[in-house]
């Protein structure tokens, strides 16, 4: 069957982004087409893959790229997708595929705390944003009863409703740190979109603790929930449709987009409304490659901000023994961290963060390590035991503040279908580095408090990159310094809207998806407002928890 | 005042007390009206999906074609608001609506037919006072001919039809005869537990042996130790009755979760262990294919690991048993079917889901899944758009094979055929053959009596 070639409404990538932005405006009574480059997964042979791959430790390993939309891969060896200019490197990892890169994320769902937004006019550092935390409220709401929010109340985040349902079980290990850290350090649940309960026709968690490789259950909400929930809305998806250019009118209006097949033939779509989801690296890519002789930097660029103020979390972390056993692998991946350090006076000199403790099985890293220690037989067997029990993990989860310099650009090397792969440019500043300085004092307490033997710091300057893709399209309501307005509609041309994570104009201390579906979800209805008003529309999740 | 005239008089003040009991009947009536209703599991036809409580307009498929249950709200226009109580009474107990016309036994009145007057009274009241009513009619039942002619249930009421109340046997103990009462009775167990002869009555020579629900399979619970629940404890039945689940023995899905969901799950302790105490007791129905018991067979295996350092086949409609299993199953039911440590996601050996030779039930688990009462219960994912009739199949066999009962077969027509509704009935063939036999039938006799008669008249004319 031929793909349709017009649509009201034209979604470029099918994400949990632009999905659940297409889910909105079909469920309005738009006609609205998702162009996805990669190809259509299916879990059970994530699964199968994951299970039978010798690279378990590498959460990539499932999903293979696909020629015509390859995604960066690290391991074994660098394919070189994602140009590194450097100086830091930046080496993100998403997934070009229905469904986008939640395939394997960690469910986690956080909102922004208030003081995020205002960091400029508080703190005398990176940007305001152009809406309030409590403008964002009921779209947080909004998005977490869609994809099901599980969470502690004191994290920060301040609410109106509660949350669609109770924290998942709090697996043992994370028990004992909570109660050794009390009252020194508060260590709650983190909130996240993995079911505590049935909700919404997918089942609890069952604590595989596969999370990041794949759900292998479907307690967790992924991208591809959203994909088919658009789908039953009316939405159709386009799969292997690789995006290589927009096309704009006389006035400056979006006319149409042009797409690849897989073997390489050309199709023209056209829309009355457009909509980029492609993520913070492949959105303004995508800008940058539609430059025309009207617009020669690109689309939506006037500014020249496409593609700058590239920001994610950068991690230094602490490794260690705790004096009792623990036996992380229990439960889901990422259970817990400490959230008292996201916001603070102390913003105006160092970058907050949050303390996250991985609940991740260490026998896999403690056997590498034992490998590599040369230790084999009785004494290797008799080492693992002990060391898996007891092996913990704190990192820290760092702001980065936006930096023009810090961007995505269009490399000269090309891709197979012989488009400009991205390049990243990088840095980290010393408001993130001071950031980490400051946290190694809680490194070191948090140990005293497990009885912690065996420290073992990240290596000086190296931080961990989080795969929180931010800025690159940022929001603001000056046209000469931001990509978009406050509801994602493109400064330059009116009916381009950009979704995702890259809209954002600050990344603050938490994991980036909610923020950006909330937006999306506040920019579907700015396309199109909902028939009934939005007060009716939400709440519907809230279900009592059965006893 | 004569003796008759002396009865009708007090008949009517009994009457005209019932009534204004009925008015303003005091808490604790409505409250056992409540639970009754509850044991009955009225909610369960008599609501839509997504519809208000007892507002009716479910469609209940049978192989009569389909019946779509009615309003029992207190809605004087579209529901019972104007029936009397005795009306009420016969609606329950005898099939018999209030304008004299005559229910189908979707409506499982030959199991309500065992309900006391006092259960009646409490049902009423309950349904009169604390039911909202609600003036919205379902579509009516139409069903083809000659099953159209509701005055043909009349005829089946006087063969299947046994209209006493339930009478306790003094041999037996209290509990024994709640138990029996509630699952004769209200419990209605026999509706799917019993077979049903070919003109869908239960045989009652068979009580609870086994029968058909749709596309499900409502095992024999009788107290055989192989083919029943002989070998079950009563804490095992109470277990699964309460939770729908009994530990290393089975779980309720299909059908039977939703009793368990809407009803059982709600009745007292007591009532439950009265149920399990009865149970324990019905007359055993053997079937000699049944060599152990249902929930025995199987033991724990890993075919997962011989699959490790091998590409599975692109296509996965060529993935084996193990592969299969190692992609949907294994996550919750571990790598070697044992389940989770606690149990709560259940082995799969040791299990009637993989036990039971008749496989429907599995084939239904794997399509459906297991939800509890709406969207968010989910207790196992359903697979129907996942997997197709052949990877279910060579599914479900692996299961059988290695988990359960490897005398237990899938095919790949089943799933189709179960995942399409199941096998098409053929009783309103049947039936209408059997009138056209029966019309034959009749007309034959009237030829022969008419032909013996003339020869009669004859012979008497030669006299």
């Amino acid at each position: 069957m031929a793909a349709p070639a017009s649509a009201d409404i034209v979604v470029i990538g099918a994400g949990i982004v632009g999905a659940l932005a297409a889910r909105r405006l079909a469920q309005q009574g738009a006609s609205v087409l998702i162009l996805e480059a990669g190809p259509r997964l299916e879990r059970a042979r994530i699964v199968a893959a994951f299970r039978n791959s010798p690279l378990k430790g590498n959460w990539m390993a499932p999903y293979p790229p696909s020629p015509w939309a390859p995604h960066p891969i690290y391991v074994p060896k660098d394919n070189g997708y994602l140009v590194q200019a450097g100086p830091y490197p930046y080496p993100a990892e998403y997934i070009r595929a229905v469904g986008g890169t939640t395939w394997h994320w960690a469910a986690q769902a956080w909102r922004l705390v208030p003081n995020d937004v205002r960091i400029r006019s508080l703190y005398g550092v990176g940007v305001d944003w152009p809406l309030s935390y409590e403008e964002l409220d009921p779209w947080y709401q909004e998005a977490e009863e869609i994809l099901g929010v599980a969470g502690a109340d004191n994290t920060g985040s301040p609410r109106q409703h509660p949350f669609p349902m109770a924290p998942v079980a709090e697996p043992w290990s994370m028990r004992r740190v909570r109660e050794r850290l009390a009252p020194t350090y508060a260590v709650v649940a983190n909130t996240v979109a993995r079911n505590s309960r049935g909700y919404d026709g997918r089942p609890a968690c069952v604590g595989n603790n596969s999370c990041q490789p794949i759900c292998p259950v479907n307690a967790q909400y992924l991208g591809i929930n959203a994909v088919e929930s658009a789908e039953a809305a009316g939405a159709k998806v386009v799969p292997n449709a690789v995006v290589y250019r927009i096309e704009h009118d006389a006035k400056g209006r979006i006319a149409a987009v042009h797409y690849y097949a897989p073997d390489k033939s050309e199709h023209r779509v056209t829309g009355k409304t457009f909509i980029l989801a492609a993520n913070g690296i492949e959105s303004p890519k995508l800008l940058l490659l539609s430059a025309s002789s009207t617009y020669p930097n690109g689309l939506a660029n006037r500014s020249g901000m496409v593609g700058r103020h590239l920001m994610d979390h950068p991690s230094t972390s602490l490794t260690f023994y705790a004096d009792e056993e623990l036996w992380l692998g229990r439960g889901p991946q990422s259970p817990s961290s400490i959230n008292t350090l996201r916001d603070g006076a102390f913003r105006s000199r160092h970058a907050p963060y949050r303390l996250d403790f991985t609940n991740i099985s260490q026998v896999l890293n403690v056997t590498n390590d034992l490998i590599r220690e040369g230790v084999y037989g009785a004494e290797f067997e008799k080492q693992l035991r002990w060391r898996a029990a007891r092996q913990i993990n704190v990192k820290n989860v760092l702001e980065v503040l936006p930096n023009p310099d810090n961007r995505i650009a269009l490399s000269s090397e090309k891709d197979a279908m012989g488009i400009p792969k991205p390049e990243a440019h990088y840095a980290i500043d010393d408001y993130t580095r001071r950031g980490a300085e400051v946290s190694k004092a809680d490194f070191a307490k948090i140990a005293e408090l497990m009885g912690g033997t065996g420290l073992r710091y990240s290596a000086e300057g190296h931080f961990a990159n989080n795969q929180h893709i931010t800025g690159t399209l940022s929001m603001g309501n000056d046209p000469a310094s931001s990509v978009v307005d406050g509801f994602g509609r493109t400064h330059d041309h009116e009916n381009l809207f950009v979704c995702g994570t890259g809209v954002m104009p600050t990344a603050a201390t938490m994991n980036s998806t909610l923020t950006a579906v909330a937006l999306a979800l506040r920019t579907a209805e700015h396309i199109l407002p909902a028939k009934q008003a939005h007060a009716a529309t939400t709440h519907a999740g809230h279900e009592a928890d059965r006893a | 005042m004569n003796a008759p005239i002396r009865c009708l008089a007090l008949l009517a003040a009994l009457v005209a007390a019932r009534a204004a009991a009925a008015d303003n009947p005091d808490a604790a009536l409505l409250q056992r009206g409540q639970y009754l209703a509850t044991a009955g599991d009225c909610v369960a036809c008599h609501t839509a999906p997504g519809g208000k409580p007892y507002v009716g307009g479910l469609i209940v498929p049978t192989p009569i074609g389909n019946i779509i249950s009615t309003n029992i709200t207190p809605s004087a226009s579209a529901g019972i608001g104007r029936y009397t109580e005795a009306q009420f009474r016969d609606a329950l107990r005898k099939g018999i609506r209030a304008d004299g016309k005559h229910l189908y036994p979707a409506m499982p009145y030959t199991a309500y037919a065992q309900i006391t007057d006092d259960d009646v009274h409490a049902l009423y009241a309950y349904f009169m006072h604390d039911v909202a009513p609600v003036d919205s009619k379902p579509a009516p039942t139409r069903l083809p001919f000659p099953f159209n002619v509701r005055a043909s249930m009349a005829a089946w009421n006087l063969l299947f039809l046994d209209g006493k109340p339930f009478t306790p046997d003094p041999g037996k103990s209290a509990a024994w005869n709640r138990g029996a009462y509630l699952v004769r009775g209200l419990a209605h167990c026999g509706t799917c537990h019993t077979p049903r002869n070919l003109l869908m009555a239960e045989q009652s020579s068979r009580e609870l042996a086994g029968g058909a629900v749709g596309t499900w399979f409502a095992p024999n619970i009788t107290a055989d130790a192989n083919s029943g629940i002989g070998g079950w404890s009563e804490q095992d039945l109470v277990d699964y009755l309460k939770f729908g689940h009994a530990r290393g023995k089975a779980q309720a899905a299909g059908p039977m979760a939703e009793a368990v969901d809407h009803s059982l799950q709600y009745l007292e302790p007591a009532d439950l262990q009265a149920i399990a105490a009865y149970l324990r007791t019905v007359p055993a129905q053997h079937d000699p294919a049944d060599t152990q018991a249902v929930d025995r067979w199987g033991a724990a295996f890993d075919g997962i690991a011989a699959q490790r350092g091998t590409a599975f086949p692109d296509d996965a409609e060529q993935w084996n048993g193990a592969q299969l299993y190692d992609a949907y199953c294994a996550s919750c039911h571990q790598a070697s079917g044992e389940g989770s440590f606690d149990g709560d996601l259940p082995p799969l050996f040791h299990n009637t889901a993989t036990g039971r030779r008749n496989t429907d039930n599995l084939v239904m688990v794997i399509l459906d899944g297991i939800r509890w009462t709406d969207a968010t219960g989910v207790r196992m994912p359903a697979f129907a758009n996942e997997l197709g009739d052949r990877q279910i199949a060579v599914l479900a066999n692996y299961l059988t094979q290695h988990y359960g009962n490897p005398s237990a077969q899938v095919t790949a027509g089943q799933v189709m055929a179960l995942r399409a509704g199941g096998a098409p009935s053929h009783l309103v063939a049947l039936a209408r053959w059997a009138m056209v036999a029966a019309v034959v039938l009749i007309l034959a006799i009237f030829l022969l009596w008419r032909r013996r008669r003339r020869r009669r008249e004859a012979s008497v004319g030669r006299a």
